[in-house]
């Protein structure tokens, strides 16, 4: 394990954020006969070659379509076949040139110019070129195409423009300068056109089913590192090596290392578990409080269970302060910033990281987990639990309690509201009922109800009628992905979603510095603009956060090139196994 | 007896109506759609999500959307599924056969196990073999197949003799024929255990009630009377009336063979049709449901058919016209 | 409706034999007789009666309330209380106090220095015993900070022995509650259709394949999206029994009616149709009497399915909500590796359904027994 942090150490050398100019040289020149310009990983070890990977996930892919591909059960495995035009360093969050072996931006921040590595091969033999990228564009962009890749390559409410210059050069144009450019639209894979450009002629309906889980898993042509051998639903999906791949390790052996890849389809975590005891898989995600017991059993069961670093999503409790939703009084109470503040102090952080996840979580402020290196602003307003403070601040919104204990508003009124969350979620459940006796300490009369997901999302996007729920989002690196949940507008601005004209005037600043954000090539400056951000949310508490878990991956140690690095794991192409293994 | 299965085969149509009507009502007007998962991702715009209730047709009116459904059904096109964009029917037979198999043998296990044990246990009432046969019954019908099957594949990793969960192991494509039946034989031992044992225990008591049943009427004591070797009294009359009401639940097992293993689908990766349909119901994702619910009915009313004739089969005094 | 003639059953069997008067026993006294006799079934009979004493009197035996929570001991094993120590022995049972210190493990030290007696009759948290009367005193407690989890703590916690008790309320009553809707429903139902047959047999069954063929999961989701959020979580969990229950009786009618189709052509129900009684008297009380092996049968083999399909619909996530109890929820919440390795103790719910199923069926034989007149002896 100290050699595998040591090396850490060294790939933190990082391309810093020099990245935003053209990348330059690499320090000896490697090249393969058929493409003169490989990427060399050189964050990793050298590996040896040989071995299959096992692996697993919770459901079965839902389409091999990589455009119209929503969730990570589809990504993840075609994250295997089809490679984008940057990548971020999973260890730095740095971006990194990948099938674009380099760019170019103009003075003003409008036109970007990506250069594609010569050479890569589509596994028919086919050159990957600009008239792949501007087809992967097309097709996203075709009305009717179930894609949510343009919602990220939209700014400002226009498309990105594109053109091709020449084979390997294509050049986008934003009407304004786009901060995140790079992280959106360098996340694009491209599609193979020669495969795939007959079907979006049929049109759109047959576009979105085109490369549908019941293609033959050989028609799916791409260029990343493995290739899909089989699929066999409810059970696995099989992935052998891609003898044409473009990548190369320090000495110029051709990536990857591995032989073969298999992704067990096992639905039940217990079985996952199991299965990974009884070495029939390579790696399991452990759950926070399975972190203690894990490590004792790690010697004798010849793995390494990985102190992780923060997951990038968040878990909250939000209050209804839509009109449309709740009514007075307690549409005033949810509404009223001093009543939040209190119950964000009423809340005990530290029970929710010591009973729900056992210790592997970090109280949390703010919307920004301290995963993301980047954006994170640790000086926001904190509210520790103080039931002192809490009761001073409902005090000074006018809340009374009366010798029945029950707190009652200025007008007379018992504090009483529902607090739901999905169930069958275990974690949030308990979190749900940790706030909810918190809250009764304050005299707050709270019914907690778990409801099934989709109900509870029919309330919170659709009828609004709802008054506390304790829920998560999925987060990323990119602030500015976030933007349908923070501007005011939002349909995912879950306290009042698409309002005409920011009801308050910190919703207003926040749309504000979300604009300027977008808009902001310069990537200091963007830090502050959403530093501010996350200084509103904080002081606000529209969303009070609870915890951010920590994660703790288990991974066999015949297994290496792996780390718990904080954007993912391992890199496929780089793994590899120390001894001979099945 | 063909006048009567003709005339309950036609009754399916009426059946089939009524039921995918309603159903389908329910659904719809139950809060909530397939995009609600879609809903939260931060990254999906609402301009997108209008786009996809419209590709799956979700933004007609209910009426439209029924007989649209029901025009393509009739000529067997169940729709495409919402989640995995691929036809209803190909879903649905990638997994057909898992969840026959497991259930098929399912079902003869615990049959051949349940009729003689619970014939064993009314003869011998409160004797130690049938008091321990009904206390065993008694423990495997009060544990959940949640709970059953995680503990068998705990002990499976322990004692490593069996594999934990799913239905063939990695190398499955690299074996011999016989290799790759073994391999499966091997998968099965732990579900149907599961499902067989939870089975025999309600079985087992059924058969062993109804046999002390018919063994107290008077036609046995008749029988018994006239000197008939016991076995020749048990075999011949007693069991043949006792073994009614297990026709009827027979074909309701019969009907339940596809959908009624979801919970062991799940917690054992089993690759059937179960889990497919719970994560479809869930997730409401429409067509695959209402595949689903036709399929249901359809084998819920052949099991009850087959156990009908069965019924006058075996007791001649019944008539169905 | 032809005027009745013969009324067997009417005429006391022990009158007709000659006996004494004083001999002379109601078919209840018979049947009363027959059970006492029936060891295991009294057996079964004392488990209920403990099980459902258990049931009413909760909120006093519980020593902890539903909602009562200890943030420093969660995943507590069980403290059961001792009668002797390194200190020696004592004639009155006591515990010692615990503290966390590893939460990953969940291991406690103990404190052997100083013992806190269980006291009986104990003040402790307010409760309204049946829902009315307030009262503070518990049957058994102790001082704090020692604690009284005879069955362990969980995730939160909370004393599952409590929460057993609490959630015993559901799990007793969701299976008496289902038999009691299906049973009468499907039997009446079944009896009809089975005695008539034909036409009428035909759609009768056929309306029952529907009702079977039902989804009721989505009217469940329907019921719980239109059900007010903040009435208590056992009323709500109840109104979805019935329900459900409502739905649930065709399945039981298909199996009487097979049983009545062939009952229907035995001799005594010819010879009752021939002295003329009308149908429904004769489905009443020739017919459907003769199904009551099976009925016993189904209702003790329902109960356990009631009790687990709860916890089937717990593991989908729709049975009864936090911070309500049942052994089905229990029990999901326990089923995983974690709780198997580190605390087992949280699997004592299954150990009272199993006790409660294993009851509930010795009980219905022996009933079964009992209420067959063939097996009378004396």
């Amino acid at each position: 394990m100290g050699r595998f942090l040591a090396r850490v150490a060294v790939a933190v050398i990082a391309l810093g954020l020099a990245v935003w100019s053209p990348v330059t040289a690499q320090t000896a020149r490697l090249s393969l006969p058929d493409v003169p310009n490989p990427r060399v990983i050189e964050a990793s070890d050298v590996g040896r070659f040989g071995g299959t990977f096992v692996t697993t996930s919770i459901s079965d892919p839902r389409t091999f379509n990589p455009i119209v591909a929503q969730e990570t059960s589809s990504s993840t495995p075609l994250a295997y076949l089809f490679e984008s035009l940057v990548e971020t360093n999973r260890f730095t969050g740095e971006i990194e040139p990948n099938l674009a072996e380099s760019w170019t931006v103009s003075q003003d921040g409008r036109t970007w110019r990506f250069k594609l590595r010569r050479g890569v091969q589509w596994y028919d033999g086919r050159p990957v070129t600009a008239d792949d990228l501007i087809f992967t564009l097309d097709a996203a962009f075709t009305e009717g195409v179930q894609s949510s890749l343009p919602d990220v390559w939209t700014v400002a409410g226009k498309k990105i423009g594109y053109r091709k210059i020449d084979d390997l050069t294509v050049e986008f144009r934003t009407d304004q300068p786009f901060g995140p450019f790079l992280r959106s639209v360098g996340g694009l894979q491209p599609v193979p056109k020669h495969r795939l450009e007959s079907t979006l002629r049929r049109g759109a309906a047959d576009f979105n089913r085109s490369w549908g889980i019941n293609t033959n898993p050989r028609e799916l042509v791409g260029n990343g590192p493995f290739v899909m051998h089989a699929y066999v639903p409810g059970q696995r999906i099989l992935y052998t090596r891609n003898a044409k791949y473009w990548k190369v390790d320090k000495r110029g052996q051709r990536l990857p290392y591995l032989a073969r890849i298999v992704i067990e389809i096992v639905p039940n975590v217990e079985t996952a578990r199991l299965k990974f005891h009884a070495r029939d898989i390579d790696m399991y995600a452990a759950r926070p409080r399975e972190y203690a017991e894990l490590l004792r059993r790690q010697q004798a069961e010849n793995f390494t269970i990985f102190d992780g670093p923060p997951t990038f999503g968040t878990e909250f409790l939000i209050f209804n302060q839509n009109p449309a939703g709740v009514r007075p009084p307690k549409l005033t109470w949810f509404q009223n910033v001093k009543f939040r503040q209190a119950v964000a102090h009423g809340i005990d952080r530290d029970a929710i990281v010591r009973q729900v996840y056992a210790g592997r979580a970090t109280p949390a402020w703010g919307p920004v987990s301290p995963a993301n290196r980047f954006f994170f602003n640790p000086n926001v307003r904190k509210y520790p639990y103080d039931l002192a403070r809490a009761e001073t601040l409902l005090r000074e919104a006018g809340f009374t309690r009366g010798a029945d204990g029950a707190l009652r508003d200025a007008a007379g009124n018992v504090v009483e509201f529902v607090i739901a969350t999905n169930s069958g979620n275990t974690d949030r459940e308990a979190i749900g009922n940790l706030i909810r006796q918190d809250l009764a300490k304050l005299g707050m009369r709270v019914t907690f109800a778990p409801e099934a997901f989709n109900t509870l999302v029919g309330k919170l996007t659709g009828t609004f009628n709802w008054e506390a729920i304790v829920l998560g989002l999925t987060g990323g690196l990119e602030p500015h992905n976030g933007q349908n949940v923070w501007r005011s507008n939002g349909s995912l601005h879950m306290w009042w979603p698409r309002q005409e004209r920011p009801a308050t005037d910190w919703e207003a600043e926040i749309d504000r510095l979300f604009d300027q954000a977008a808009t902001t090539i310069d990537q200091n400056k963007r830090r502050q603009l959403y530093n501010r951000w996350q200084e509103i949310v904080a002081e606000q508490v529209p969303v009070i956060y609870t915890a951010t878990q920590l994660t703790q991956p288990a991974f066999r140690n015949t297994l290496a090139n792996f780390s718990a690095a904080p954007l993912a794991f391992y890199d496929l192409e780089t793994l590899y196994y120390r001894t001979p293994y099945r | 007896m063909l006048r009567h299965v003709l005339r309950r085969l036609l009754s399916l149509i009426p059946m089939l109506f009524g039921i995918t009507l309603i159903s389908f009502l329910i659904i719809q007007l139950s809060p909530g759609d397939y995009l609600a998962e879609m809903r939260l991702n931060p990254i999906v715009s609402p301009q997108t999500l209008e786009q996809m209730r419209a590709n799956f047709g979700l933004d007609q009116p209910l009426h439209i959307q029924y007989l649209r459904w029901l025009w393509n059904a009739l000529r067997l096109d169940f729709g495409y599924s919402f989640a995995f964009q691929v036809p209803v029917m190909w879903l649905i037979s990638s997994r057909l056969f898992n969840t026959l198999l497991l259930n098929v043998v399912a079902l003869a296990v615990a049959w051949a196990i349940a009729v003689p044990l619970g014939i064993h246990a009314a003869r011998r009432q409160y004797s130690w073999s049938d008091n321990t046969l009904s206390f065993a019954a008694y423990f495997s019908i009060s544990t959940p197949v949640f709970f059953s099957g995680l503990f068998l594949m705990y002990w499976a990793y322990k004692t490593g003799w069996l594999p934990i969960g799913g239905m063939t192991s990695i190398e499955y494509e690299f074996l011999p024929w016989w290799g790759r039946v073994l391999d499966v034989a091997r998968h099965m031992v732990i579900p149907v255990l599961v499902l067989g044992v939870f089975s025999v225990a309600g079985l087992m008591r059924q058969m062993r009630a109804n046999l002390l049943e018919v063994l107290r009427q008077d036609y046995v004591r008749t029988a018994r009377s006239k000197g008939l070797a016991e076995s020749v009294v048990i075999n011949r009359h007693a069991v043949r009336n006792a073994i009614n009401p297990l026709i009827t639940i027979f074909g309701f097992e019969l009907g339940g063979l596809l959908g009624g293993s979801a919970i062991l689908e799940i917690t054992m990766s089993w690759p059937g049709l179960g889990k497919l349909i719970a994560d479809a119901v869930l997730q409401k994702d429409l067509y695959v449901v209402m595949a689903s619910l036709v399929i249901g009915s359809v084998t819920l009313v052949a099991g009850n058919l087959i156990a009908d004739i069965l019924l006058a089969y075996s007791d001649p005094r019944i008539r169905y016209d | 409706m032809a005027q009745q003639v013969i009324r067997p059953g009417a005429v006391p069997r022990a009158t007709a034999r000659g006996l004494e008067p004083s001999q002379i026993r109601t078919p209840a006294q018979l049947a009363w007789r027959q059970l006492r006799r029936h060891r295991m079934a009294l057996a079964g009979g004392a488990v209920l009666v403990v099980l459902y004493t258990l049931v009413i009197f909760a909120e006093f035996i519980a020593p902890y309330s539903l909602d009562y929570s200890d943030r420093a001991r969660f995943y507590h094993p069980p403290v059961v209380p001792q009668f002797w120590d390194a200190r020696g022995v004592s004639l009155r049972p006591f515990v010692h106090a615990t503290t966390l210190t590893d939460p990953g493990l969940r291991r406690y030290s103990v404190d052997d220095t100083r013992r806190y007696y269980v006291r009986f009759f104990t003040r402790g948290e307010p409760y309204r015993l049946f829902g009315l009367i307030p009262s503070t005193v518990h049957l058994f407690g102790v001082d704090e900070p020692g604690r009284i989890f005879l069955m362990g703590t969980d995730q939160s916690g909370r004393d599952q022995f409590s929460r057993i008790l609490y959630g015993s309320r559901i799990s007793m009553s969701i299976g008496i509650l289902a038999a009691g809707i299906t049973i009468p429903i499907g039997m009446l139902y079944g009896g009809i259709a089975g005695y008539y047959g034909g036409r009428i047999d035909n759609v009768m069954m056929r309306i029952a394949e529907m009702m079977i063929a039902f989804p009721g999961f989505y009217l469940l989701l329907t019921l719980s999206a239109v059900l007010p959020t903040n009435v208590a979580c056992t009323t709500r969990f109840y109104l979805i029994t019935f329900i459900l229950a409502f739905l649930g009786w065709a399945g039981f009618s298909r199996l009487i009616r097979g049983m009545v189709l062939s009952l229907k052509e035995r001799e005594y129900v010819l010879a009752a149709r021939a002295a003329g009684l009308d149908d429904l008297r004769v489905i009443m009380r020739h017919v459907l009497p003769n199904t009551a092996s099976l009925v016993i049968v189904v209702a003790t083999l329902g109960i356990p399915g009631a009790i687990l399909g709860e916890s089937s619909l717990s593991f989908f996530g729709f049975g009864v909500r936090e911070p309500c109890s049942s052994w089905g929820n229990l029990l999901v919440a326990a089923s995983n590796l974690p709780t198997l390795i580190l605390s087992p103790w949280l699997l004592f719910p299954g150990v009272f359904i199993i006790a409660a199923v294993v009851a509930f069926n010795l009980f219905g034989d022996g009933l079964r027994d009992a209420l067959d007149p063939r097996l009378r002896t004396g």
